[in-house]
């Protein structure tokens, strides 16, 4: 029995190390990848590490946000246009990211409330063609969505990138919750009916405060999802003033000089904002999806 | 309580996002993000000289094509746009761009550019624009390595280039020593294929724009069988099918590669001891030939073309700063691209400018630059509407056959499509 | 309760009600373009031609008389199956794992999240550059290894190219679909597995008996979504192969954006999206189906 034990432990600690080295080696690599100079990218054999370990990359990106090029280059650096508006970027996709995950949990709650708790026909048709609207491919509704954002006067703006993302996230965020509203004993929102309150009120004031867990797993979905979102991104914005983090981190491509590794570091340190918001909450997010999610 | 929150949300977001009050600009300047500040400074002294303001508005590099042409089909208005020759057909058929006819002094700038250069700038018969930067691919080695195998020139021919890679597989230098661009994308699998054909003498279609490649014995035929045979004895390293244009640039910058092709400009990368590490071994000669041709090339251009017939005049004016001369009459900008940045340029006044010359022989030989130009072949039927239709087709096909697929359907098939989007048309 | 709900908005009208502002945004930003898409797909739409008559259902004729299309399809299907296969096993056994109670597993749980969290195009440039022919590490780590002699140029024969691609997208997938169906493993009742035990059923019949059946609902939610996804897959191919070497990896996905934004065709393009969207439809119902059929047993 205690040998069966600790094989039992052998083989669950070989399973994790096989696991980590899967899921988390390539994003190690990034980061190392990130701190080498460009010459040493482009070496054979690939180094697993970089020696010398340099921040240059950083610097640029970060020194380029705060100061201008004057203070910059008394500091023997150079700093690019890309590198200087990048950080700044991030806000936009702040703001997107934080709207879409904000107004995604309120509306998609709403919506999802009458379909997991009331008892009307067409219910399971209405979740369905929720989910149906997305199956065509987004990349065919883009020029169509392009064109009328321009009629309307509504490109590069922000707000139209939240109603973008809005819509590929709504759907999953409505199924997600509708599940999990599914998993609130019932009982609670009798009594609360028979004291007299209305549905508003119910959903406002019992399901909404009960399912906190599953409302933060569907907007950690939305963060994630409309954080990275790049087609749109780049077909709305027009101007410096919207440009998003991934538009800012296609332009470190040009055409005639590429540094890679300011690209590779660029990609590290958009992976920042969606990792510490998952991390933060990912005791929610387990126990959201554990209550939730599965019908 | 969810009332109040909402109504704090929607207000900061309103606030936040508001859109930016469009200021008032005389001429607007799009392009992709090369050097962002530099185009800025230029635009300043261009605002100090003529008193219009101007400025510039970048948009991602490889994502350019994709943006304009969802830009300009929901009718956005630009002044002046970066065009690459790749798609000036499709831009000028979709009337996205306009011609120069008539404005005055264009002929001037004609007189300057030589004629291969202003006929990758037209679309049936009128030019389009002025160049931005433009130049040729160019042939290039790696001297240490061929020192190494104990090689004492480059090669001048194809067949002489593959015994060479041979003689360094087999003295242990480098296992695939060529490396060339066969990617499916507009800079990459055609043009190298448009090089290898012309030094076997041969070409994709004739002056009636009459497909010829897939007749029996063509120079483009050879080129396949030279590649799918380097590729199958792996002297042509493998990786090429993947690789385009600049991303080539990192086999030579890293010496697995010897003999790569690459447009001119990469040249002064390759030589730059901050990137690549083998910098002053990169040495340019003529693109290698055949028994049928002595050596082929093909140009590039990059252009400013005008957007719309309204304020054609005023958006003229900056074309001219950034393509011709400034106020004090001299090649300005291209002079500083070529000058700071090593960016091939085409005004014949530059070729004499001892400033040019001097600075680009640190990193690329200009008497072979200039004779290479020589051996340009005249791609005219680049510049027809359906060409990029056609391309991307061909991409695929070509590629098959470099893995070793059968050629003759698939040539045949492609012939065919071109003449079917050519009727269609 | 009778004499509360006949006081009351009638339950559809209150679920209208509920569910507007959603529907709403649905409504303008999927709808209103997708019924120009539709309508796009019946004309004879490029814009690289000044007329633009209606065109029937020719765009669709000619599409599905092609056999660039039906080759492309089938690339969707084989990447869209495999990639499916590929999410749910790993990410079933991956969640047995993870289900396990031992030290150090909240820690494996939230690491789990990295790759769900990386964005697309920073995915795609992480697994170029794992993949790269000469300076990637790929290459470095099987040589070592001794699993290949030479450096192999991973994307450009078949069917390796097909394989990383697939790879590629499924450790980004998997993730989501690991915490879906731990959630679904955490609501089998411990006292089933400890009873079976007793009886003497080992690991495998007890995964087998037990847990695969309770896991049904989870499961068909899993491959509802994973091949939604799957079969619109764009972003890995437009980064890693271009739909190459040849036409290996042209997967409908790839198609629609060369019509669309390469060739200017916006009628072949948006003809192609509505067949794609119509087959997804198809594919969503019939799991759908299964799905209700599991949950009324």
């Amino acid at each position: 029995m205690k040998s069966n034990r600790i094989i039992r432990y052998i083989l669950l600690y070989f399973a994790s190390a096989l696991f980590l080295a899967v899921f988390v080696g390539p994003f190690l690599w990034m980061i190392g990848a990130s701190l080498q100079l460009e010459r040493q990218l482009m070496q054979v054999p690939a180094s697993l590490w970089p020696d010398p370990v340099s921040f240059a990359s950083y610097k640029e990106i970060i020194y380029g946000a705060l100061f201008d090029e004057a203070v910059i280059s008394t500091e023997g650096y150079s700093s690019s246009y890309q590198a200087r508006v990048y950080l700044g970027s991030f806000v936009n996709s702040g703001i997107i990211a934080l709207s879409v995950s904000f107004f995604s949990v309120v509306f998609g709650a709403y919506a999802a409330y009458p379909i997991a708790r009331l008892n009307f026909r067409g219910r399971y048709t209405l979740l369905f063609s929720i989910l149906v609207v997305r199956l065509v491919p987004a990349l065919s509704l883009a020029i169509p969505i392009v064109l009328f954002a321009k009629k309307m006067g509504m490109n590069d703006n922000l707000v139209t990138l939240i109603f973008i993302n809005m819509s590929f996230v709504l759907p999953y965020s409505i199924w997600l919750l509708q599940a999990y509203f599914k998993t609130i004993p019932t009982e609670l929102e009798d009594a609360a009916r028979m004291d007299g309150c209305n549905r508003f009120q119910v959903a406002n004031k019992i399901i909404i405060p009960l399912s906190i867990p599953g409302l933060t797993t569907a907007a950690i979905l939305a963060f994630l999802l409309s954080w990275g979102e790049f087609l749109f991104a780049l077909l709305i914005t027009e101007t410096e003033k919207s440009y998003t983090s991934t538009v800012v981190a296609g332009m470190f491509a040009t055409a005639l000089d590429v540094s890679y590794v300011t690209i590779i570091a660029a990609g590290v340190l958009a992976v920042i904002p969606p990792v510490v918001f998952a991390l933060f909450f990912q005791k929610y997010i387990i126990s959201g999806l554990l209550s939730g999610a599965v019908k | 309580m969810m009332k109040k929150w909402l109504t704090i949300a929607a207000l900061a977001l309103v606030g936040w996002a508001a859109p930016a009050s469009a200021q008032d600009v005389d001429v607007e300047l799009t392009g992709w993000p090369y050097q962002v500040d530099v185009v800025r400074e230029n635009l300043e002294r261009f605002t100090s000289q003529s008193g219009l303001s101007a400025t510039f508005n970048p948009f991602p590099s490889n994502e350019y094509h994709t943006k304009m042409v969802s830009s300009f089909a929901s009718g956005t208005n630009f002044d002046i746009v970066y065009v690459r020759d790749s798609f000036l057909a499709e831009w000028a058929a979709a009337g996205w761009i306009v011609p120069l006819t008539g404005l005055p002094g264009v002929d001037e700038y004609m007189a300057d550019l030589p004629q291969g250069i202003i006929d990758q700038m037209s679309f049936e018969g009128e030019v389009y624009g002025l160049p931005y930067y433009s130049g040729n691919s160019v042939f290039v080695y790696n001297d240490r390595l061929m020192k190494q195998a104990g090689i004492s020139s480059p090669p001048k021919t194809w067949n002489e280039l593959m015994q060479q890679a041979q003689t360094m597989k087999d003295k242990g230098v480098l296992a695939s020593p060529i490396v060339i661009g066969l990617a499916a994308n507009e800079n990459s699998i055609l043009r190298t294929l448009e090089i290898v054909s012309a030094g076997f003498g041969g070409r994709f279609f004739n002056d009636k724009l009459e497909p010829v490649f897939q007749e029996p014995n063509s120079g483009v035929r050879k080129a396949l069988a030279w590649i799918a045979d380097g590729m199958k004895s792996g002297l042509i390293n493998q990786a090429s099918m993947s690789q385009g244009d600049g991303e080539i640039d990192q086999f030579v910058r890293s010496g697995t590669a010897a003999f790569s092709l690459v447009t001119d400009y990469e040249m002064k990368v390759l030589n730059d001891s901050e990137q690549s590490n083998e910098a002053g071994n990169i040495k340019n000669a003529l693109v290698p030939g055949s028994a049928d041709a002595t050596s082929g090339t093909i140009g590039y251009v990059r252009l400013y073309s005008i957007t719309s017939e309204a304020d054609k005049e005023q958006a003229w004016k900056l074309v001219q700063f950034l393509g011709g001369k400034d106020a004090t009459g001299v090649y300005y900008v291209p002079k500083r691209w070529a000058l700071e940045f090593g960016l091939g340029f085409s005004p014949a006044p530059l070729y004499k400018d001892d400033d040019v010359r001097n600075s680009i022989s640190g990193w690329i030989n200009p008497d072979l630059l200039q004779e290479q130009a020589k051996y340009a072949i005249n791609r005219g039927y680049r510049f027809v509407p359906y060409f990029s239709d056609w391309e991307i087709e061909a991409w695929a096909g070509f590629q098959e056959i470099i893995n070793g697929g059968d050629a003759d359907p698939i040539l045949e098939e492609l012939a065919e499509n071109w003449n079917e989007l050519q009727s269609e048309y | 309760m009778t004499k509360n709900s006949s006081s009351e908005i009638p339950q559809g009208r209150l679920a209208l009600i509920f569910s507007a502002p959603a529907l709403l945004i649905l409504a303008v930003t999927v709808l209103v373009p997708l019924a120009y898409a539709i309508y796009l797909s019946f004309h004879r739409y490029n814009l690289k031609r000044a007329k633009r008559p209606f065109a029937g259902f020719r765009n669709y004729e000619k599409i599905l008389t092609d056999d660039k299309f039906w080759d492309s399809l089938a690339t969707s299907f084989i990447f869209a199956a495999s990639a499916v296969a590929v999410i749910t096993v790993v990410a079933f056994f991956l969640a047995l794992l993870l289900n396990q109670d031992y030290p150090g597993r909240g820690i494996l749980r939230a690491l789990l999240l990295i790759p769900w969290a990386i964005p697309d195009v920073v995915n795609a440039l992480l697994w170029k550059w794992l993949l790269h022919p000469a300076f990637g590490v790929m290459n470095a780590l099987f040589q070592m290894g001794g699993i290949i002699d030479q450096y192999v140029a991973w994307l450009t024969t078949m069917p390796s190219a097909m394989i990383w691609v697939i790879i590629a997208y499924s450790w980004k997938n998997i993730p989501l679909a690991t915490l879906l169906i731990l959630a679904g493993l955490q609501t089998i009742p411990k006292t089933l597995h400890e009873a079976a035990e007793l009886e003497g059923a080992n690991a495998w019949k007890r995964t087998q008996y037990i847990t695969l059946p309770l896991l049904r609902p989870t499961l068909t939610v899993v491959l509802i979504f994973e091949t939604i996804f799957a079969l619109k897959v764009f972003d890995i191919i437009y980064v890693l192969t271009s739909g190459g070497p040849g036409k290996s990896t042209t997967v409908l996905g790839w198609s629609i954006y060369i019509n669309t934004f390469k060739k200017l065709d916006f009628g072949t393009g948006s003809a192609l999206a509505m067949i794609l969207g119509l087959i997804t439809l198809f594919i969503a119902i019939v799991f759908y189906a299964f799905l209700d059929r599991g949950e009324k047993q």
